[in-house]
């Protein structure tokens, strides 16, 4: 039997809704499964059908921020989730806002926050579910993070977990791993300023990903593609404190970024640079293509 | 007064309808949400702009991201600041932006259009062809991410340029993702690419999807309902665009002074008028200035009903498609991609408009050392979905009055293309 | 070469014994034979422990940074004030300064002054690691924490080391009237109010 889904949202910009239809196999992932409601697709109820009518499902999604007055169709959103989330098997947060709130929680901090939740706390306004929520941040989530999970469920296979709720196989690894300017990482050679393939973004341009968890470098977005690999800086969106201030810029003390590659003691990375920036490796300080 | 609940518009409004002898006599329009961007936005260095707009609309976000771009360039420059931005950035900008354009009209007749048209009476699309022009949409957002990094929500436009560094190899594999997306495209909505240009007699034998939403139209006599002010404002500059206001199929230039936003008392959607008239934004206004033979020929039988916009926006995509490819073929790689530009401002305000699928797009923005003391976002949606009175209803109220149910005026209310999260952002 | 072990005593002694030679004849006279004598060595069981002269010199240079980075270490861990920090700083520098000049004197005499014998293998701050490291870590926790102001790491450091170093070159060329521990209050003063943080 199809497994039933029932997507609805909170405060929210409708991205992961369409970060979803970007998935490159959408048409055979949908003989699978049916979405009793999705903001975007054809679905069996409507909004007020789904607070009016009584039925079984097995997954819901929320994408979007919980603020409890919210109107969702005819109901408040409070109203909605606790209707739905006594059905449901299992909830997926989908998406920064709804996993720790988002960039929308800064509007007014104690009445928008996460399912389970608060930024970094445990404090959403939906806590006592955590056995049954997994956490999937991003702004917006990649497509492939979602159908993982929802495979691994379909599978009734254990998915690991970390303290954020969130799935290891996909945020174990650092935004950095995998991407493109690695070799400008090591060897500390900073991009000299945005629109060029070469240098790394972490010193200058603000780049997170080296503190970041999540698989943009490595499951490519839109199949093609990372913000870093194009030259732009990791926001850091997965991370419970997004959206940071001065995004574009790297915070530094006396030179030294303010935050630390993942897992790596200041005195290990200061050491590393140190001898990294001794040597000047001709390759790494020219343009990679010209005409010489 | 008749409530109706309007769901799948990039979120939901509600219309307010009343009825006076089994007709539509006035309908009032309601958002009910709002995210308080403009106040997110308060008291940031201003680049943060580039990170936060593009999240007031998960369809949209490349084109808030153009606009806050240009608000923040147009601030420099009003600094006395020097903006110089390569050929190159420019055609990358329009790239991505106008990908964005064309992934969104096919969401909208898919998802938006076509349910809507089945609620009514038969039509002959069935629901599977969504999923085969969703793998077009998946083709087209790959083109926008060879330049973008991703989409959505990328920020890679920047004051002076744009981040990405292309190279040949990139160019070429975007060509055929935007190869791939047309050839779906034009096995199912539209045969021929110089569609724009094919006549309303064509258009009607077409085996397309595109004929069999003309004479879904004809048979339920729909061409012509859903006729608004038909006046028409582009606010965006664009490589096709410029800044007018057409009235009777003759343009004039608009200041952006003019533009006023007022509060409603109801719902969190602002009110927009051009010195106090509502005027029509989008694919409709843009293909007004175009006249390509399909418009004008609607345009003559039916003004600004809803076929006419229907097959606006239709045609603006294959419109899209042509531009995209002969921009890509005209990017010079060897130009920069970004000039640095000094960006210390004391005091300063900056505004931009850039044309987003649905319209003219507004942005605002105020600085005091850096720091963004006020934004101001004024969205297509906006233009569209205004709140007149009876006596001088905006324009989709205008399109809207006269109907005889509400099927009928939520047809014409989707034609717009509302967006809900934009306009209540 | 486990820690303590006979060997890594012996290697000690070399290097503590090369330091004071090239200290009082300077670091071109000195040969690995003269070094072998005072201690009453073969050459060849030198060659055991050091390769070349050139070697020898990189290992001081690294030894010595050790010593230096483990004292600055000792006292970053500590949970007090940037300012008090800074003072212990610079008795620790003086103070090694007089116990043990011969590892300043070789800092400051051998490893600045001729690069040349460094070229190799000591590229940039590679020998001197973990000293630029600790101090790395003393600005950074002192910007962090708003004590100190931010500014270019290099510029910060130069004003820190060159101050002491310059200090220490004055005392060994006799032109000091006092004892350096004589300075050390107005010293740290002067550096506390070159970093602070004044907003
Ligand atoms: S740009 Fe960012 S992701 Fe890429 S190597 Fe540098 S730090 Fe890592
Ligand atoms: S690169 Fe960083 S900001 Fe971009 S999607 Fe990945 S985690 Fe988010």
């Amino acid at each position: 039997m199809k497994s039933k889904i029932v997507w609805i949202q909170g405060v929210t910009c409708n991205g992961n809704s369409h970060s979803f239809l970007n998935y490159q196999n959408l048409d055979i992932f949908l003989k699978k499964v049916e979405f009793l409601y999705h903001p975007l697709l054809p679905s069996k109820y409507s909004l007020k059908e789904l607070s009016e009518k009584r039925f079984d499902f097995d997954i819901l999604i929320v994408e979007g921020a919980i603020k409890k007055s919210y109107e969702r169709g005819i109901v408040s959103l409070n109203t909605l989730m606790e209707k739905l989330s006594i059905k449901a098997r299992k909830i997926i947060a989908l998406g920064t806002c709804a996993a720790f709130g988002g960039v929308f929680k800064s509007y007014d901090e104690k009445n928008i926050k996460g399912l389970i939740f608060d930024g970094e706390e445990k404090k959403g306004f939906f806590k006592e579910l955590e056995k049954k929520v997994i956490n999937i941040p991003g702004c917006p989530a990649h497509p492939e993070w979602l159908i993982y999970v929802l495979n691994m469920i379909e599978a009734k296979k254990k998915i690991l977990l970390d303290d954020f709720l969130r799935p290891k196989e996909i945020y174990a690894f650092t935004v950095h791993s995998g991407c493109v300017r690695n070799e400008y990482f090591e060897w500390k050679v900073d991009a000299k300023s945005f629109g060029v393939k070469e240098g790394c973004l972490f010193y200058e341009q603000g780049c997170q990903a080296p503190y970041t968890h999540g698989s943009c470098n490595k499951i490519l977005w839109n199949e093609v593609n990372s913000k870093t690999r194009a030259g732009m800086p990791c926001l850091g969106c997965t991370e419970p404190t997004f959206l940071k201030e001065e995004l574009f810029k790297t915070k530094t003390y006396m030179s030294i970024p303010a935050n630390m590659p993942l897992g790596v003691p200041k005195r290990a990375y200061l050491t590393i640079t140190g001898v990294a920036k001794s040597f000047k490796i001709e390759r790494l300080n020219k343009r990679l293509i010209d005409e010489s | 007064m008749r409530v109706e609940l309007i769901e799948k518009i990039e979120g939901e409004a509600k219309l307010e309808y009343r009825f006076k002898q089994d007709k539509i006599d006035f309908v009032k329009i309601v958002f009910p949400h709002y995210r308080g961007i403009e106040e997110i936005l308060r008291n940031r260095p201003v680049w943060d702009a580039l990170a936060i707009n593009p999240r007031v609309c998960g369809i949209c976000g490349h084109a808030h991201l153009f606009a806050t771009v240009r608000a923040i360039e147009n601030l420099y420059q009003n600094a006395g600041i020097d903006v110089n931005i390569a050929e190159k950035a420019k055609l990358i900008r329009e790239i991505t932006l106008f990908c964005e354009h064309i992934q969104n009209h096919l969401k909208w007749i898919y998802l938006v259009i076509v349910p809507i048209m089945k609620s009514i009476a038969k039509i002959n699309i069935d629901q599977n062809s969504f999923l085969e022009i969703q793998k077009a949409i998946v083709n087209i957002n790959r083109v926008l991410a060879i330049f973008s990094g991703q989409w959505p929500h990328s920020s890679y436009m920047v004051p002076g340029g744009v981040v990405c560094d292309p190279t040949h190899l990139d160019i070429l594999q975007a060509r055929n993702f935007l190869k791939n997306a047309l050839n779906i495209v034009e096995r199912r909505v539209f045969e021929n690419i110089v569609f724009e240009e094919i006549t309303v007699a064509e258009l009607e034998k077409s085996k397309t999807d595109s004929g069999k939403i003309f004479r879904f139209l004809k048979e339920n006599s729909l061409l012509s309902i859903g006729k608004a002010n038909d006046r028409y404002l582009i606010f965006g500059e664009h490589s096709f665009t410029k800044r007018v206001k057409i009235i009777k199929t003759v343009s004039y230039p608009v200041k952006m002074k003019y533009v006023n936003e007022k509060s409603q008392k109801s719902g969190f959607a602002k009110n927009v008028t051009y010195k106090s008239n509502y005027y029509e934004t989008g694919p409709l206004a843009r293909m007004m200035l175009l006249k390509p033979n399909l418009i004008k020929q609607l345009h003559r039988a039916y003004k600004d009903g809803i076929s006419t916009r229907i097959f606006a926006r239709i045609a603006e995509i294959s419109f899209l498609f042509k531009i995209v490819e002969e921009h890509l073929n005209s990017i010079e790689l060897s130009q920069k991609s970004y000039n640095h530009i000094k960006t210390d401002i004391k005091e300063g305000y900056g505004e931009s408009a850039v044309e987003a699928a649905r319209g003219s797009l507004i942005h605002k923005i105020w600085v005091e050392k850096n720091i963004i003391k006020k934004y101001e976002i004024i969205t297509p949606t906006q233009w569209n979905l205004s709140n007149g009175t009876p006596q001088k209803p905006a324009t989709a109220q205008k399109a809207m009055i006269g109907l005889k149910n509400g099927k009928l005026a939520e047809l014409v209310f989707r034609t717009f293309d509302i967006c809900s999260v934009c306009t209540t952002h | 070469m486990a820690k303590g072990s006979r060997k890594e005593k012996r290697k000690i002694e070399i290097m503590d014994t090369a330091l004071k030679l090239f200290s009082k004849n300077g670091f071109y006279t000195v040969t690995i034979a003269d070094i072998a004598k005072e201690l009453e060595m073969s050459v060849g069981n030198i060659y055991n422990y050091f390769s070349s002269k050139d070697a020898l010199a990189k290992e001081l240079i690294m030894y010595i940074s050790k010593i230096l980075g483990s004292n600055i270490r000792q006292i970053n861990m500590e949970k007090i004030s940037a300012k008090e920090k800074i003072e212990k700083i610079v008795r620790f520098y003086f103070s090694m300064a007089k116990e043990r000049p011969e590892l300043i004197d070789y800092f400051l005499r051998v490893y600045l002054s001729h690069r040349e014998v460094f070229k190799d293998g000591c590229e940039g701050m590679i020998c001197v690691s973990p000293f630029v490291t600790e101090i790395m870590i003393f600005f950074e926790e002192g910007v962090k924490n708003g004590e100190l102001r931010e500014q270019d790491f290099f510029s910060a450091f130069g004003l820190f080391m060159g101050y002491l170093g310059g200090m220490v070159y004055l005392k060994g060329e006799g032109m000091l009237p006092n004892d350096l521990d004589f300075y050390i209050n107005s010293i740290s003063e002067n550096i506390y109010r070159a970093l602070k943080n004044e907003e």
